[in-house]
């Protein structure tokens, strides 16, 4: 079955095969919160490298790196079925871009996809202040908070694609990228 | 008094609080301690409370929504004045904090 698409299409279906490749295993030690803030700092350090010939082009690559990686680890952590998750990021014609797959239940699958319904239509930055109007005054968590920023203040391009696994699982593979100060190492 | 952690410290100081290190918390529950310390400072009495963040790194969305919900708080108290200090040396805070001021009009955002 085709998986069911939502953000920008053509980010779904690019290639990341020349990318690093990293799988996050549910073992001994549990997967745990921690990993994921490890896990962006790994990437952020190793990407950001070649911007390390301006100081200001660093900082300004690490943290957006760091930051986007973190947000779609820490959701794929939070929101996971037992199991892995698998994580491809590269370096791509001038943006960082980074996919995160993972498995998720029928009832996340649905919360979520009715949330990518209300942003197709809207502005991320509105949704945005709306979201945390709505977040002061409840306890719920899951807010989509972490996406609603990473569209409206760091410009990323995003796609989700949900795909039917077996039973009640969906594979969630999220692609996102975030265009890079200009190189100063090629 | 002081939250703190391997990562993070976060403390006052009369009617400024001030925020160091890597906030990577895992949510709202998580967050609570800290937003009833800040809360408890903005319903203190105090004419002006300030945020100085001039010494946080990095902060997740989950800590967005906390600096968003406690200017919520003290944007429903008429007298109080908040002032947010910030540094462009880490990337987020020009990216994320104006949206502070959107919430807030009334807030002093001062970016150096």
């Amino acid at each position: 079955m085709r998986p069911t698409v939502y953000g920008v299409e053509s980010l779904a279906g690019i290639s990341l095969d020349s990318g690093t490749r990293l799988t996050l295993t549910d073992g001994p030690l549990q997967l745990g919160w921690k990993h994921s803030g490890m896990t962006s700092d790994f990437i952020a350090e190793v990407m950001a490298l070649r911007y390390s010939g301006s100081r200001k082009g660093y900082m300004q690559a690490h943290h957006d790196i760091g930051y986007l990686s973190n947000e779609l680890i820490e959701n794929a952590v939070k929101f996971r079925q037992p199991g892995e998750i698998l994580i491809e990021a590269g370096i791509f014609d001038g943006s960082f871009l980074i996919r995160v797959q993972n498995t998720i239940d029928g009832v996340t699958s649905a919360r979520f996809q009715q949330l990518l319904h209300r942003l197709q239509s809207r502005d991320p930055g509105e949704l945005l202040l709306e979201q945390i109007e709505t977040n002061a005054i409840s306890t719920a968590s899951g807010s989509g908070l972490g996406l609603l920023t990473l569209l409206s203040d760091y410009d990323a391009k995003m796609a989700w694609a949900f795909e039917e696994n077996e039973g009640e699982r969906i594979i969630l593979t999220t692609t996102a990228a975030v265009a890079m100060p200009p190189s100063s190492n090629p | 008094m002081e939250i703190s952690d391997e990562n993070f410290r976060v403390w006052a100081e009369q009617n400024e609080v001030y925020f160091d290190g890597v906030f990577r918390l895992a949510g709202p529950d998580a967050y609570a301690p800290i937003y009833s310390l800040i809360s408890g400072l903005l319903h203190g009495g105090h004419k002006q409370v300030t945020f100085n963040l001039t010494g946080l790194e990095f902060l997740n969305s989950s800590g967005i929504n906390l600096l968003a919900k406690l200017t919520i708080e003290a944007r429903k108290m008429d007298d109080l004045l908040l002032v947010v200090k910030g540094t462009h040396q880490y990337p987020w805070q020009a990216k994320s904090l104006p949206n502070l001021k959107k919430l807030h009009p009334l807030l002093d955002l001062r970016l150096a």
